[in-house]
């Protein structure tokens, strides 16, 4: 049987809203939740890297502990978003992959929960004064198999033609020419992502430090940069393996596209080189916050337009399987209305509750919370 | 049906009753001990009581690493394993109810940004402001609730959207609100459950006594209010549906005796925390440890019984737990079943046996595995292949029955936990003969002798 004979029937539900939005949707959530991602993967492996032997590595570790104890939870929820807006749009596509590696795929949440849970460990034995690394090593191999588990069920999803080779066969799935730069392209993403945010907290945290705080501020900062600079030259050269990794005929189709996937691409290269440009210029990252705060900036918007091209290389990839589907779709606009204002909503109340979190603090003589 | 199938010889149905049980006993104390740390925290600050202060942060603590780190992830599970077991019914319910489920994310998203923060500014804010968070938690917390009961609900009552289709009929199906009220209690008396252990570190015995009589409160109000939601939840349910655990046939046995077991769970945790309510000094963790365990017998056993009730649909009346809709069985009689899964057709190597094969991992496997949980193998061991056959054949006729548009009464089908047989003639054939290869040489030989 051809593998593309494999590709299970459409759902006879019709899609519940008008495509477009469903896409747009997507790629805004995902955006979130990679963003979120980033500062989970990067976190922990910058803090697995540094440990608290070396001067301001313990502060590094203490911030990036902090971080993921946000980010953990945010990213596990800004996922849901996403994985609801796949299933709708790409269902067949989607449940396929995931049932060919069944069990990898439900054995990420386990991971997950080992990485979550290893966070507060590592955050109370550092309050203790306890050791760490070897628990930060432990949760870094967690949140990376986890990313690894992602890209292989993602890449499966969208190529059919494979499906019948791979189904049981974690070896078999394995075997992508792009697998490898396309899991590097999100780890050095993360990573230069994470080097930003520590050297900006560190600049951040330097404004009004003490003299004696200022050694272990610069050493943050240094490495925060150190990681974004080397994670961004290797970023640049990954990125053009994963381009050029991609399968003749999808690269081909992907550069005829036009402007709707030149800009975006071009964007995210210009994004990277200028990056790369701004980091080396940053010898004093202290005396340099522009610098360091400009690298973050356009780390997050190589990131953003870089969302924009992962999404049509996935339209490309499936443009032969999905060429005779025809969709019906409804419009319930009340419905979606009703979604948009709760989302308006509730996105306004978090953020209020979480400044006035950040802000309201008691006068002096005033009793705590 | 069409898709890859996942050989798990746990049986999917354990997989996912594994991860939804770990999850819904964690989720229900989420909604619920939010609103039981809010009101905790809030009569702290009024009075000026350390002792609840202190409750209300052992509580918050419960709540960020099992409700938050592990509520989450569970969550999350329950999709994946659903998605990996029951692939057609997700798409349907996703199609159905995306909009339902993007709204209870934005809830998803307050809850945990306000849990977290919650606990990261204890001694740090002001108390109106710590008050607003769990407040704000609670809220969202009990809204992912009100949003997912109506999808949880549906399965088993959709009610007039098997007719319209319409998103809200299914959200506000015939036993939405008797299963919301029952919930809501649920989540109380779990909250007041899991908060006694956190009472019972208080040292100053006068305190503690204070805090159990308080968490026993919530545990009665919670039973009172879940029993009232229980029997509007069986009134609520179509007679069809109630007749099936109220012992109108002997072959619903084991749901009848579901009943009545989660209905005295109830009872003996009414008393246990009754008990905590008169003597609050003399509670100690064996009591507690007890009561939590009746309160678990009876939500597991609700769940056991709503999952029972629906066999054997997925969703009631629209697709049956293999996967097949009810739509599609006359077509799949004419045009066979492996037509429509492509999957299991892989393991048709031409002869009838093979086709056997396929036609079983096609329409059995969804629950059936070969030697493991619902062995098909010991479920035929003393069957012979005529028996097979005929049971077979009376399967079919069930599906003509539900192809009909008539609807039969459960209890009076020979197998009414089962799908039907859906598939050409042919087809059914070749199941008869693969399950055949099934039963074992010893059983064979002894009915050869005879």
């Amino acid at each position: 049987m051809a593998s593309s004979e494999l590709i299970p029937a459409l759902d006879p539900m019709p899609v519940p809203g008008p495509l477009w939005l469903f896409h747009l949707l997507w790629v805004v959530t995902f955006l979130l939740h990679i963003l979120l991602v980033n500062a989970v993967l990067g976190g922990s492996v910058i803090a697995a890297w540094a440990g608290t032997a070396k001067p301001g590595h313990r502060r590094v570790v203490e911030l990036l502990l902090t971080l993921n104890t946000w980010a953990i939870p945010l990213s596990i929820t800004f996922g849901i978003a996403p994985l609801l807006f796949v299933q709708v749009v790409l269902g067949r596509f989607f449940y396929t992959a995931a049932l060919l590696l069944p069990g990898w795929w439900l054995g990420l949440l386990g991971l997950l929960m080992v990485g979550y849970y290893l966070n507060y460990l590592a955050k109370w034995r550092l309050a203790k004064g306890g050791g760490v690394r070897h628990w930060l090593v432990l949760q870094a191999i967690c949140f990376l198999l986890v990313a690894l588990i992602q890209v292989v069920v993602n890449l499966l999803h969208m190529q059919p033609e494979r499906w019948a080779t791979v189904a049981g066969s974690i070896v078999a799935a394995l075997k992508d020419p792009t697998l490898l730069p396309r899991f590097l392209h999100f780890l050095l993403a993360a990573l230069a992502m994470v080097g930003g945010v520590v050297a900006w907290v560190a600049v951040r945290r330097a404004g009004g430090a003490p003299a004696g705080e200022r050694a272990e501020l610069d050493a943050m900062a240094r490495l925060g940069v150190k990681f974004a600079l080397y994670a961004t030259l290797l970023q640049l050269i990954d990125g053009f393996w994963l381009l050029f990794a991609l399968p003749e005929e999808v690269l081909k189709a992907f550069m005829r596209s036009g402007p709707a996937a030149m800009i975006p691409l071009t964007l995210g290269i210009l994004a990277g080189v200028l990056l790369l440009v701004v980091l080396a210029q940053v010898h004093d990252p202290l005396a340099q916050g522009s610098k360091v705060r400009r690298a973050l900036e356009l780390v997050v918007g190589a990131t953003a337009v870089m969302v924009i091209t992962r999404h049509q290389v996935r339209e490309i990839y499936l443009a032969p399987a999905r060429a005779a589907e025809e969709l019906i779709t409804t419009a319930p606009w009340g419905l979606i209305a009703l979604f948009l204002v709760i989302f308006v909503a509730g996105v306004a109340t978090t953020v209020y509750a979480m400044v006035r979190a950040a802000t309201d603090r008691p006068a002096p003589g005033e009793q705590a919370a | 049906m069409d898709y890859p199938i996942w050989d798990l010889a746990l049986g999917g149905g354990v997989l996912i009753g594994i991860v939804a049980i770990a999850h819904v006993v964690v989720s229900h104390f989420a909604v619920g001990g939010g609103l039981a740390i809010a009101l905790v925290e809030t009569l702290a600050v009024r009075r000026g009581d350390g002792a609840l202060r202190q409750l209300a942060y052992r509580g918050s603590w419960m709540l960020i690493l099992v409700s938050t780190v592990f509520g989450a992830i569970t969550g999350v599970g329950i999709w994946f394993t659903i998605g990996l077991i029951h692939p057609t019914a997700t798409s349907a319910l996703i199609r159905s109810f995306v909009w339902g489920w993007a709204i209870e994310w934005v809830f998803f998203i307050l809850e945990v940004a306000t849990a977290v923060a919650y606990v990261a500014t204890w001694n740090k804010v002001r108390p109106r402001t710590h008050l607003l968070l769990i407040w704000l938690y609670a809220f969202a917390a009990f809204m992912s609730l009100v949003v997912i009961q109506g999808i949880i609900s549906f399965m088993l009552t959709p009610g007039r959207w098997l007719e319209t289709k319409a998103f809200w009929d299914g959200i506000l199906n015939p036993t939405y609100l008797p299963g919301l009220v029952l919930r809501t209690g649920i989540c109380f008396f779990l909250a007041g459950a899991y908060l006694t252990f956190a009472a019972l570190r208080e040292k100053d015995a006068g305190a503690r006594g204070r805090l159990v009589r308080l968490m026993a409160v919530f545990q009665v109000a919670g039973v009172l209010v879940t029993y009232g939601g229980y029997r509007w939840w069986e009134v609520a349910l179509p007679e069809s549906i109630r007749a099936l655990f109220l012992g109108a046939s002997p072959k619903f046995a084991a749901l009848a005796t579901t009943r009545s077991f989660l209905l005295w769970a109830l009872t003996a945790y009414l008393v246990l925390v009754l008990f905590a309510l008169i003597a609050p000094r003399l509670q100690r963790w064996p009591v507690t440890t007890l009561a939590l365990i009746a309160a678990f017998a009876f939500f597991g056993g609700y769940e056991r019984l709503r999952e029972g009730a629906r066999k054997p649909y997925i969703i009631s009346d629209y697709m049956f737990s293999n996967g097949v809709l009810v739509s599609d069985i006359e077509r799949h009689n004419e045009e066979g079943i492996l037509a429509h899964a492509r999957w299991a057709a892989r393991d048709d190597d031409g002869s009838l046996e093979g086709k056997g094969r396929a036609v079983f991992r096609a329409q059995c496997a969804s629950c059936h595995t070969i030697d493991g949980y619902l062995s098909i193998r010991k479920l035929i061991a003393t069957a012979d292949a005529d028996t097979v056959d005929v049971i077979l054949e009376i399967m079919h006729e069930q599906g003509n029955a539900y192809a009909s548009g008539r609807v039969p009464e459960r209890t009076e089908l020979d197998y009414p936990v089962m799908p039907p047989f859906v598939g050409t003639e042919e087809e059914r054939r070749a199941l008869g003969v693969y399950l055949a290869t099934l039963i074992p040489a010893h059983v064979a030989e002894v009915r050869y002798g005879k």
